[in-house]
């Protein structure tokens, strides 16, 4: 039987919809410890984003368990109708909430996000009334909330920026319900045709024994229950910020425009980056990965993996530039704080008191084996390779695309202030950039759950 | 980055030997006795340093443990009378056809405490201990070496062994670089460590 191109094509993306490949070791290696989490947490509430999950005591730090398996699809919009399509997607989204759970990580959490070329080609008119403005970056001119991704200073130059229609993170423990929920809307549903697949893990003892069976350079020293490949838990509870605060609306970054058709809704990042996990162990002692990883000189056990992040850990812009005069480095956490938490009291939307301190990042990043992704449309444009690369999958919700931008340059040096500490790109003294690579980016506008299908096709 | 410094390095100091190098297998287990041919460099490096120094019976082929042959790049005595012997192969090409293997023995003759090296990654140089990230403890005969996974200079990017003997710190180390993994340098260096033997001055 002889297949035709699309024919092939389509059987490799429903393989990867599927979790097939290197993923299919998670079943062998018994799919990770199940989470024990001490509260449950609530999935499903009318921000897409929040996931609100349950949470456990590591090393003495209340620490967020996300769900173990992920996967992201990334489409173009296939569908001629909007309106049809809305229809049809919203259907087989509730269709899967009946079908798996959607208030707890045993069973799915479904996140659609919208990329700018969605809103500029398919809803263009609705899309120039109803997007939020971000009032922060429209000093010199009207700016969306919803920007098109950068490459920054650490980038490569050959960083490849997206513009996919719509992206679509599936969330669970159980890798079954993640590759059903895959298929369900990019196999059985036909408006979108795919772009890429992506899939990934976090936690439940996962990376190290992944790498390890993929035969991941310097999987071996990546500690035993590691919840990432590079040894640090990233979920502190006061790491990851409260319910609504990522919500466009909460802390008045954005003008909602005349209806407030986006409230409840927020940006979602979206980037693939290489780690280089045996540079990272052979390199780097356990001193020096803490002060990369979060402050130089930070005072932390021997081989801690969970690092109190709380707000009395909070670096300031004084102290990162203090502390890089000193050292001649900045730490990725500490950098970044200067512009990832709050630096006042801030009185939100709904009336919330939220403390100086607080974050107001709600990541949602997996480990991955893809080099770059499970599958990609464009294989060439995408340097897609057949051997597992170890890497993240950097999802995370911040209220604005220019909130993202100005946190990721944190974390290259370029203070909320202006400063920019001399730093070359990726040098060791950078963060973590000496270990990183990144190769996609892209941003997207998560509706809320009320208008997730084809927002803005109805109007 | 330091590693590309060091490849190109070698690249240098083996140029015109990749032709004739022998592939990176293991050669067969030897008896636990030095050749001649190495004996004699090591016992000549003895009195140099004025201590005992380490012989290794076994090197991972080509590699042959003789002070001065081809493989031996970096034969050196620092007025401290600390020590560094160094062996490397390397064979430039893509996949299976490359690969590096380089194995350093140190001695730092009546000194136990880890030596500092300087810290050239960031812009205040400062000290830092040459050996550091311990990763347990391999015991051979009358040696309990400390393995340390995150070392500097020759060392960098090798995993290395480090034990006291007479009131002195001995080391070896072999560089994690294909066709080795982290898993087969370990079996590599507890080979080497096995098949060490003690030279008097």
């Amino acid at each position: 039987m002889k297949l035709t191109r699309r024919e092939v094509l389509a059987g490799a993306a429903a393989a990867a919809l599927g979790g097939a490949g290197i993923y299919e070791l998670v079943d062998r290696l018994g799919g990770g410890e199940a989470p024990m989490r001490k509260s449950v947490g609530r999935m499903g509430a009318a921000e897409q984003h929040a996931l609100e999950l349950g949470v456990v005591e590591h090393e003495g730090v209340e620490v967020v368990v996300p769900p173990l398996h992920h996967r992201l699809v990334t489409a173009r919009v296939a569908a001629e109708d909007p309106r049809a399509a809305q229809r049809d997607l919203e259907t087989a989204l509730r269709g899967l909430e009946e079908q798996f759970d959607p208030t707890t990580p045993a069973g799915l959490g479904v996140t659609v996000a919208w990329g700018l070329p969605y809103f500029e080609r398919v809803v263009p008119h609705q899309a120039h009334v109803h997007l939020p403005v971000d009032r922060r970056a429209s000093v010199e001119r009207r700016k969306h909330v919803l920007l098109d991704a950068i490459r920054f200073p650490s980038d490569p130059e050959e960083t490849v920026l997206e513009r996919n229609d719509v992206a679509v993170l599936l969330r669970s423990d159980i890798p079954a319900h993640v590759s059903a929920g895959a298929k369900e809307l990019f196999q059985d549903l036909d408006v979108f045709s795919i772009t890429s697949v992506r899939t990934g893990f976090v936690g439940g003892g996962l990376p190290k024994r992944m790498a390890t069976a993929a035969g991941i350079r310097g999987a071996e020293l990546i500690p035993d229950g590691a919840q990432l490949f590079l040894g640090f838990t990233s979920t502190q509870k006061a790491a990851l910020g409260p319910r609504r605060i990522a919500n466009f609306e909460t802390l008045g970054y954005a003008d909602l425009g005349p209806h407030s058709y986006f409230r409840g809704g927020t940006n979602m990042h979206v980037s693939h980056l290489f780690e280089d996990v045996e540079a990272w162990y052979l390199n780097f002692d356990f001193r020096e990965r803490v002060d990369t990883a979060f402050t130089p000189g930070l005072d932390v056990e021997d081989n801690a993996q969970t690092v109190p992040q709380g707000p009395p850990d909070v670096a300031h812009e004084a102290q990162v530039k203090r502390t890089f005069r000193d050292t001649g480095r900045i730490g990725h956490s500490g950098a970044i704080q200067t512009s990832s938490r709050l630096q006042r009291d801030v009185i939100g939307d709904d009336g919330t008191l939220y403390k100086r301190g607080t974050a107001i990042p709600q990541r949602a990043d997996f480990d991955t084996l893809d080099n770059p992704f499970s599958w990609s449309s464009d294989p060439v444009r995408d340097a897609m390779q057949a051997v597992p690369a170890a890497g993240v999958h950097f999802v995370v919700f911040n209220p604005t695309s220019d909130d993202f931008h100005r946190n990721r340059l944190a974390m290259d040096g370029v203070l909320p202030d202006g400063t920019r500490l001399p730093l070359p790109a990726r040098a060791r003294g950078q963060g973590f950039n000496s270990v990183l690579r990144t190769t996609h980016r892209q941003n997207f506008l998560v509706p809320p759950r009320a208008h997730r299908a084809f927002p803005l096709a109805e109007l | 980055m330091k590693r590309a410094g060091a490849l190109v390095l070698l690249v240098v100091m083996c140029a015109g030997c990749a032709s004739s190098a022998a592939g990176p297998k293991a050669a067969p287990s030897a008896k636990k006795a030095c050749t001649p041919t190495q004996l004699a460099g090591w016992k000549k490096l003895a009195r140099r340093v004025h201590a005992p120094v380490y012989c290794p019976t076994w090197l991972p082929d080509p590699l042959d443990g003789v002070i001065g042959s081809r493989w031996n790049n970096i034969d050196a005595v620092s007025r401290d009378r600390s020590y560094l012997e160094s062996w490397v192969w390397q064979e430039t090409g893509p996949g299976a056809a490359g690969g590096e293997l380089h194995v350093n023995l140190r001695g730092y003759p009546a000194r136990t405490r880890i030596p500092k090296c300087v810290d050239a990654d960031t812009a205040k140089r400062t000290l830092i201990p040459c050996f550091s990230d311990p990763h347990g403890v391999v015991r051979v005969g009358d040696i309990a070496a400390t393995v340390y996974t995150v070392n500097q200079d020759a060392d960098q990017w090798h995993v290395l062994y480090a034990w006291r003997h007479g009131g002195s710190l001995y080391t070896i180390s072999e560089h994690v670089a294909p066709p080795l993994n982290y898993t087969k340098t370990r079996a590599y260096l507890d080979r080497i460590l096995r098949g060490l033997v003690l030279v008097g001055a």
